[in-house]
């Protein structure tokens, strides 16, 4: 259920400070905890502006200021990687969500408990797989002599099988293809699990009033979940340009590599592989930036639209 | 009107048959779908290595043998790995889930003063990262290298999940907070007694997500703990067998003195099914909290 | 009551992890320590390459321990490249006892992590007469210091190839037979032979259709299709450019005009439908499936690359009848030009070797077991194994296998059980010190030709060969800068010839398919040639053209 906003407006004082004294105290325990574990090796973050090198460490390697974020913006090469992982970041948020949604949705309307059980069982069963093994199987099946052209030509939607992976066109929706394949059933958990919580007297009283699968869906499922799919929305986006590394390493070639790399990949190429770690410090440093970005304008836009935040 | 409310009701009957006919064929469909990849790793797992180079292994192996799960069950510090492995899924799990679900409860109160900007605070470690350097340095710092409890301590709150357990303590109603605090009871009470029980189903989901985090785990003991083989986790014992494969080498030099020889994909798919099977099993077992709707007896939003 | 159940557990649990985390602290064997056990010294050592763990139990090297006083626990590079792992090592500033830096020995280097041995070396014998003065001037780096032992290559006494571990041309015997054993000696006459077999043969005798020619371009893997023009132009593996053997002077493989000829040979040969249309977006997985079902007739690649799955495949799938094992071929771009694809004796790999860390608390005692290592009993169960379990020894001393034995080693779990070559610590090939022998089972003639099936041997006995090697014929080493890609290898982003060394990588991985599929091969050549030159290859031999030139400078002082 949404959050009816009934937010008393509390002022600061000591009154309300003694009263949540119990918050106050674990708070401070929490930021503690996060100050030394996620915020502390943010120091690190002076690597970016070095020119680290493993012996001399953090305090003894030459300073170059913005020298090496100048070097990222004015390789053509990285500009590149930005938008194919944007491309492949948002491609793939749309899909793996809307995804993810329906099938739990869908799951959630089968009656039998038994089959609800094998199949959701089922569903999550590709996540546990290593993208080596899921990429290798997706190789196989759009390959020349693979599956996937075996059916287009059986059905003369093709004249001569297609080589997807030559193509640069087709790549980002194989991407996220593999993700939609790879992680819809373990992405949907969260939403089942919402669903449950779900007063099932709202259904009931929809029942009566006549009230049909496609109407409960559309006015108490949906509203039902909406908190959760904002938040998990909200979260998501600013992982926006982590788009991934493994499935464009793997599934990557030569013809397709302008469109197929993306922010982790050049890191590796351009910095780990060369002892550069300040390079890969500095894309990081912007990878954060614009996550950041994102979240905050995110967070305002639900705020505006009276939607859950997350804060 | 009786005429009416038959009409509906045939009405509804022949679209409710459509739909459960479609949505039967979809669940079908997409349980063949993605069972498939995971029925081919199960194939190529009991399959003859060598003849598995061949290809052409879809649904039925050729060549059946056990070789390769005996291959990987002999693996000497597997047993060391699969100890290490269930003590870090139990203690961390727990572990993880109560410290999340606290922090979420705090985070959830609409008089906390400090909401907002607790939840902003933890919102942004998931964007940040200081890199593998700093943080290995800090992690020598605290001792928690060369240690068990470096699997523990530092993964224990996690924004994403933090943030699930809230969303879901904010569509409990105020009502059942304001009642107990009228009984006097305090913030730990309402937590334990009054929130937790009605949160199962997230509990659970969280549960399951921490734990196959753990189940899975190995660059931590790779990076941290490399030296202790007494500390190794199965899958990074695993992951051992699997290393020439995703080599991302440059140097064909390395590669031409590499004794191993590629690893076999049937080893490896023995080695996938294996790591697998335990935590697949947890799901039933929490499926029982995905208890339908909130049954709160008396106080209905 | 599930309260009190969960309370229970968390009680446990808290008792368990305290119990684990004593315990692991205790016997934590890190590697700044080398432990004493019963008498025998144990060392720790990281290999920042792939291999394979041994068991703690396994009986050779106990064996090895007994003999030595010493035993090492290996470990081997997992899921991160070299850098990586080299980089988190000297950030923790800890380090095993042995280390073995691969790609990222400079970096383990400027760390100063390493121990200089230089002053060790005269004390073990065997560690000082496993190179050449030459050899360890070779190694000594810029401070004058020598770091590291590289490990292999090495032959004792004379150099036993039986197999050509390198790149080349290989065919199918088959086709060869289907011939009738001709003499093909340049491309164009491998590619017709290739075409006509298929033409007359389009299918295996199952009726699944051959691929006549296939490429492997997949990642690192792509020097199958980028690095032909530098041997077909009679040059030998000096890998990443030309170095001239009279002028000594470095040359670019990728602009040339034989460089021209063979893409264009390719892009017709795309064309006829010879080149496999998949070659350029195949995985290493799927090419070794396609090599291992017999189809492919015939492609570039190097040795270890593919045969030890293949060859294996084959045999199994009784394909060694039909002729689908593959020989080498002397191929260059014309009648005339000598073929330099085999070099035979030792090349040294300046580049890396075994080091000694700063961490390692008993240098001497790790000195004095790589020594004893290299002592021919040693070498002998390193190599071959345990006598009458592993080889058996015939009236005249020499070594041999039976097919049992060879089923027996090639068994996973009996080498991490009971085989241990030590692998990564110096070790000889060539002879055995017995005089008898070979160092290494591979290299025994007896043993080679026993082992090699039936078509090959058929085959190799047409050419009056004995030996893949007498196949392409032998040469020298070309001078004492060979193999110039040791120095390539280590050129990183730091240097302007390092950028553009990763630059052409880059830009020759997306343009090379494409000049091969080009329906206009002169436009698509040209449009290669352009976008190469915003690479500035140029700075790439200008930093090359000095390391060849120190090389030389080197040699000809050591030998003053």
């Amino acid at each position: 259920m949404a959050s009816i906003g009934k937010v008393k407006k509390e002022r600061i004082n000591w009154k309300e400070i003694k009263k949540q004294k119990v918050l106050l105290l674990l708070s401070a325990g929490y930021v503690i905890y996060g100050f030394i574990f996620c915020y502390l090796p943010l120091a690190g973050w002076l690597m970016a502006f070095e020119n680290y090198k493993p012996k001399a460490g953090f305090f003894h390697s030459e300073f170059i200021g913005l020298g090496k974020f100048r070097q990222l913006f004015l390789d053509d090469g990285f500009i590149r990687v930005i938008r194919n992982t944007l491309a492949m970041g948002v491609i793939n948020l749309v899909t793996t969500m809307v995804a993810a949604i329906i099938f739990a949705i869908l799951l959630n309307e089968v009656k039998s408990q038994g089959g609800k059980k094998v199949v959701q069982t089922i569903s999550y069963l590709p996540h546990f797989l290593s993208w080596i093994i899921v990429t290798g199987i997706l190789h196989d099946a759009l390959s020349g002599t693979g599956i996937v052209n075996d059916l287009l030509l059986r059905f003369h939607l093709l004249k001569e099988p297609l080589n997807f992976f030559a193509y640069p066109k087709y790549f980002w929706w194989i991407v996220a293809f593999a993700n939609v394949w790879k992680e819809t059933g373990w992405n949907a958990i969260i939403y089942l699990a919402s669903i449950t919580a779900i007063d099932t007297s709202l259904y009931e009283a929809a029942a009566i009033d006549g009230a049909g699968r496609w109407a409960r869906i559309k006015y108490i499922t949906l509203p039902g979940i909406k908190p959760t799919i904002i938040i998990l929305l909200l979260m998501n986006a600013g992982n926006v340009l982590n788009a991934g590394f493994e499935v464009q390493y793997l599934l990557g070639n030569g013809l397709v590599q302008s469109v197929s790399q993306t922010i982790d990949i050049y890191v590796l190429k351009w910095g780990i592989s060369q002892g550069d770690y300040s390079l890969g410090t500095a894309a990081g440093i912007f990878k954060s930036v614009v996550s950041i970005t994102i979240i905050l304008i995110a967070n305002e836009m639900a705020k505006r639209a009276g939607e859950e935040r997350l804060f | 009107m009786i005429n009416h409310r038959m009409l509906h009701k045939s009405k509804s009957s022949l679209g409710n048959k459509i739909f459960v006919l479609l949505n039967t064929i979809f669940m079908v469909l997409f349980v063949i779908i993605t069972l498939y990849p995971v029925w081919n790793t199960l194939v190529l797992a009991f399959n003859d290595g060598t003849d598995a180079l061949r290809g052409g292994l879809y649904l039925w192996p050729r060549k059946w043998t056990l070789q390769n799960y005996i291959t990987v069950l002999h693996k000497k510090n597997l047993l060391v790995g699969a100890y290490i492995t269930v003590a870090r899924t139990v203690i961390g799990t727990l572990t993880a889930l109560a410290a999340n679900a606290l922090l979420a409860y705090i985070v959830s109160r609409k008089r906390f003063i400090f909401k907002r900007q607790l939840s902003l605070f933890w919102v942004i470690t998931m964007y940040v990262n200081g890199g593998m350097i700093p943080v290995f340095l800090l992690y020598k710092g605290l001792g928690l290298t060369n240690s068990f409890l470096v699997y523990i301590i530092p993964g224990m709150v996690g924004a994403f999940n933090m943030m699930v357990i809230r969303t879901y303590m904010v569509g409990i109603p105020d009502s059942l907070e304001e009642s107990a605090q009228l009984d006097g009871a305090g913030d730990l009470v309402i937590f334990t007694k009054i929130i937790s029980p009605l949160c199962k189903p997230v509990y659970a989901t969280i549960a399951l997500f921490c734990a196959v985090g753990h189940w899975n785990s190995w660059f931590d003991a790779m990076l941290y703990n490399r030296m202790n083989s007494n500390l190794t986790t199965l899958q990074y014992e695993l992951m051992k067998l699997l290393s020439s494969v995703s080599n991302q080498s440059n140097s064909v030099e390395s590669m031409k003195n590499a004794v191993a020889a590629v690893t076999p994909t049937s080893v490896r798919s023995a080695a996938t099914i294996l790591t697998m099977l335990p935590i697949v099993c947890l799901y039933p077992f929490l499926q029982r909290y995905f208890v339908t709707g909130l049954t709160i007896g008396g106080v209905k939003g | 009551m599930r309260r009190k159940q969960i309370t229970a557990l968390l009680v446990t649990s808290a008792m368990v992890l305290g119990t684990i985390s004593g315990c692991s602290k205790g016997t934590a064997a890190t590697g700044a320590s080398s432990k004493e056990d019963g008498g025998i010294k144990e060392f720790t050592a990281f290999f920042a390459v792939p291999g394979d763990e041994i068991n703690d139990d396994n009986e050779i090297q106990q064996h090895l321990a007994e003999i030595t006083g010493a035993k090492v626990k290996e470990t081997w590079l997992t899921g991160q490249t070299a850098e990586e792992a080299v980089g988190t090592l000297i950030a923790g500033g800890e380090y095993p006892d042995f280390i073995c830096g691969s790609d990222g020995t400079s970096q383990l280097y400027d760390a100063g992590a390493l121990v200089a041995l230089d002053d060790y070396i005269d004390d073990y014998p065997n560690i000082k007469n496993f190179f050449t003065k030459l050899e360890w001037e070779q190694l000594r780096q810029a401070d004058g210091h020598i770091y590291w032992i590289p490990q292999f290559n090495n032959s004792y006494e004379k150099d036993m190839q039986t197999t050509h571990n390198d790149e080349a041309f290989w065919i199918q015997t088959r086709v060869l037979k289907w011939a009738g054993y001709p003499k093909i000696t340049t491309m164009d006459e491998y590619f017709d032979l290739i075409e006509r077999y298929q033409e007359a043969n389009p299918t295996m005798e199952d009726g699944t259709k051959n691929i006549p020619y296939t490429i492997l371009c997949d990642d690192w893997r792509y020097f199958c299709l980028e690095n032909a023009p530098l041997f077909l132009d009679g040059y030998p593996n000096d890998g990443s450019c030309i170095v001239d053997l009279e002028t000594k002077k470095v040359k670019d493989y990728n602009t040339t005009p034989t460089a021209k000829r063979y893409f264009q040979k390719l892009n017709e040969e795309f064309k006829k439908g010879i080149v496999d249309p998949e070659s350029f977006t195949q995985i290493y997985d799927e090419y070794i499936t396609k090599l291992s079902t017999g189809r492919v007739l015939g492609m570039i690649d190097q040795w270890w690359d593919f045969y030890v799955h293949v060859n294996d495949a084959l045999k199994q799938q009784g394909l060694e009848d039909q002729g689908c094992n593959y020989v080498p071929l002397p191929i260059t771009i014309d009648k005339g030009v000598k073929n330099r694809w085999h070099t035979s004796g030792d090349t040294l790999n300046v580049g890396s070797g075994l080091s000694i860390t700063v961490s390692c608390k008993d240098v001497r005692g790790a000195l004095k077991f790589v020594d004893d290592l290299l002592s021919e009993e040693a070498i002998t169960l390193r190599n071959w194994g345990e006598k009458d379990v592993d080889y058996l020894v015939d009236q005249d001393g020499l070594f041999y296998r039976t097919p049992e034995i060879r089923m027996k080693v090639s068994n996973t779990a009996y080498k991490a059980s009971h085989l241990c070559p030590y692998s990564y610590f110096p070790i000889w090939t060539g002879m055995s010190q017995d005089g008898i022998n070979a160092a290494k089972p591979e290299l025994q003639p007896n043993e080679f030709l026993d082992s090699l099936p039936k078509n090959v041997q058929e085959c190799l006995q047409a050419y009056g060969c004995k030996t893949y090697v007498d196949m392409l014929g032998e040469n020298e080493i070309p001078g004492p800068w060979y193999p110039i890609y040791t120095f390539v290898g280590t050129m990183t982003t730091a240097t302007p010839g390092g950028t553009a060394w990763i630059k052409m990588r880059e830009l020759k991985h997306e343009y090379l398919p494409k000049v091969v599929m080009a329906p206009d091969f002169e436009a698509g050549w040209e449009e290669y040639l352009t976008a190469y030159e915003t690479c500035n290859p140029q700075a790439f031999l200008d930093e090359v053209q000095p390391e060849v030139d120190r090389r030389i400078k080197i040699a000809e002082e050591a030998a003053n």
